[in-house]
């Protein structure tokens, strides 16, 4: 009972009181621990079903039109199949809709990295006119006025009252929720899956760097992808255009160097998160593995990785075969993660 | 007015910073943090080392040894790198996110005789694009992954817990 009581008034670093009850993450330990989790903003379960709720909540936008969920769809491993996505108002983002899968080890958020934490991340949709076009602060407002709202923030934050910085932190703690490391990849890490012949020959061609020379075939896909999670936190410009329309991380930094860079996506669900790159120009990918074979375009701030990497002595692409593609989509198919498409857990609560 | 024309100064001067943001900042357990820029390290005493890349030929890489710059920021190395400073490190950062680590004592001269450098020139050339303008180099290592290019950041702390 004391201890309770003690609970309930612990007040960590920021302004809002928490109380609630640890959320515990699970996820395997080769994932490694170097998480982002803001000390003023530890998960707790009631924290995470209130973030779930809100996720879905069709009264952060204008005219209670669309909720993050709109753009974000579990089934399509929280994408929406689009190049550009509509929000409130019809018109088109400038750019293509991130999977949300394992942000917990995501440090810049985006595809230009402009956003340090997933707190600081939500305000940019909840509040952008071609998104959900409305302020945290009337968001808060709105649900302080519902019958359920007050309650669910209360378990969560230790009060009635609604402000959009409580808005942000709740939906952060359900991103963090969203961990996927039950691919048939993971499984095959684990001892229990025994992959395809296509596949193997495909993981092999990922994870090797070509060298002509001592005729070794690879894509080396996974000096930018690599890694138990499919996912580094690097920035590069993968050769899509000479001159970039979007100019990407330049637009942050102004080093000429960012010019076309991006941040490097996760691969994990790829199959599901089409279409691709951050202007979802390649609808499939064949279309990918075309380009990174034959068309990667030359510039100043192209990756040194891609440079001088093929498979041909001299070759300014990869220069992959008709079947090594098809291997190298065998393997990435292994990367679609069904139990995290369909987690109840992370679902749309008024279905 | 006077507010349009403020922005617009603001505007302007952050351009500028951003047109020399290829710098150096040298921060964390340092009595000076810098910040050093193309003319700051080609004042620095000059050092040469021959090493093998990835293609696995030896080439001349000419720069400043890491340990004049961390020195300048006041790192504790030689007669200072004992007792609790053995637990501290470099991390190294660059421009596309990539990092790598040195522990102070492999670096310092008082316990290797390996001159671990910050190279502006490869055979008496600037750094090819996407490398430069400044990489790490370090000689005898058998695979060139902690060889960190496009470097921005060096930073020295504690190893915790
Ligand atoms: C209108 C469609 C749309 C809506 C609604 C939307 N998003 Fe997004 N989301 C996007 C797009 C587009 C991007 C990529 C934008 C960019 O990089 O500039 C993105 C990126 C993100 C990212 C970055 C992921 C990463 O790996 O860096 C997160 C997290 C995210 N959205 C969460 C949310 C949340 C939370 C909401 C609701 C508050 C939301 N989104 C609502 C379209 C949408
Ligand atoms: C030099 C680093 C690098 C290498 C090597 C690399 N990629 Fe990429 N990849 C990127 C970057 C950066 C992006 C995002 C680019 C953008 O949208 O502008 C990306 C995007 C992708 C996407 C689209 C992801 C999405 O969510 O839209 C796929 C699929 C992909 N890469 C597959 C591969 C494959 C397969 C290989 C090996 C043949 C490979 N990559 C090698 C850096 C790399």
């Amino acid at each position: 009972m004391i201890l309770f009581g003690m609970m309930a008034l612990t007040f960590v670093n920021g302004r809002i009181p928490f109380t609630g009850e640890p959320y515990p993450l699970e996820y395997p330990a080769s994932f490694g621990n170097r998480t982002n989790i803001p000390a003023d903003n530890p998960l707790t379960k009631e924290g995470v079903y209130l973030g779930r709720r809100l996720f879905y909540e069709k009264m952060l936008s204008a005219g209670n039109k669309i909720s993050c969920g709109a753009c974000h769809m579990q089934q399509l491993a929280f994408t929406d199949g689009k190049a550009f996505s509509t929000g409130i108002d019809g018109v088109p983002t400038d750019r293509n809709a991130m999977s949300l899968a394992n942000l917990l080890w995501v440090k810049n958020f985006f595809w230009d990295g402009r956003a340090s934490s997933l707190e600081q991340q939500a305000l940019t949709p909840l509040a952008a006119p071609h998104e959900m076009g409305q302020l945290p602060e009337i968001s808060a407002e709105k649900l302080q006025r519902s019958k359920v709202y007050p309650g669910l923030f209360h378990a969560a934050f230790g009060t009635q009252i609604i402000s959009g910085e409580a808005i942000v932190k709740a939906l952060a703690q359900f991103e963090r929720t969203l961990i996927s490391a039950n691919s048939p990849y993971d499984r095959y890490l684990n001892g229990q899956y025994q992959p395809g012949s296509a596949a193997l020959r495909g993981m092999q061609l990922f994870m090797t760097a070509p060298a002509p020379e001592r005729q070794v075939r690879g894509a080396n896909c996974g000096h930018c992808h690599g890694g138990p999670k499919l996912y580094l936190e690097v920035f590069h410009n993968n050769g899509l255009d000479s001159i970039p329309r979007d100019a990407g991380r330049e637009k942050q930094t102004g080093v000429a160097a960012d010019k076309g860079r991006f941040r490097v996506p996760t691969l994990r669900n790829i199959a599901l998160t089409a279409p691709y790159m951050h202007d979802g120009r390649f609808r499939t990918l064949e279309e990918v593995l075309d380009h990174y074979s034959d068309h990667i375009r030359n510039s100043a701030s192209l990756s040194p990785v891609l440079r001088n990497t093929s498979n041909e002595a001299g070759g300014a692409s990869l220069r992959l075969s008709k079947q090594e593609k098809k291997d190298i989509i065998a393997f990435l198919q292994l990367l679609t993660d069904s139990s995290f498409i369909t987690n109840p857990a992370f679902s749309n609560p008024f279905n | 007015m006077l507010y349009k024309l403020t922005a617009c100064l603001l505007i302007t001067i952050f351009a500028a910073t951003a047109a020399f943001a290829q710098t150096i900042s040298v921060e964390g357990e340092v009595t000076h943090p810098l910040k050093l820029g193309a003319a700051d390290i080609s004042k620095m005493q000059r050092t040469e080392v021959t090493a093998a890349d990835r293609d696995g030929k030896p080439h001349r890489y000419s720069g400043v040894p890491v340990t004049t710059i961390l020195q300048q920021a006041g790192v504790t190395l030689g007669a200072q790198l004992k007792g609790e400073n053995m637990s501290k490190y470099l991390l190294v950062k660059s421009g596309d996110g990539y990092e790598v680590l040195f522990s102070l004592a492999e670096l310092d001269s008082a316990f290797t005789d390996r001159v671990i450098i910050l190279a502006d020139q490869v055979d008496g050339q600037p750094l090819p694009d996407g490398k430069g303008p400044f990489r790490i180099v370090v000689p005898g290592e058998k695979k060139p992954a902690r060889w960190i290019w496009e470097v921005t950041t060096m930073t020295v702390r504690f190893a915790k817990d």
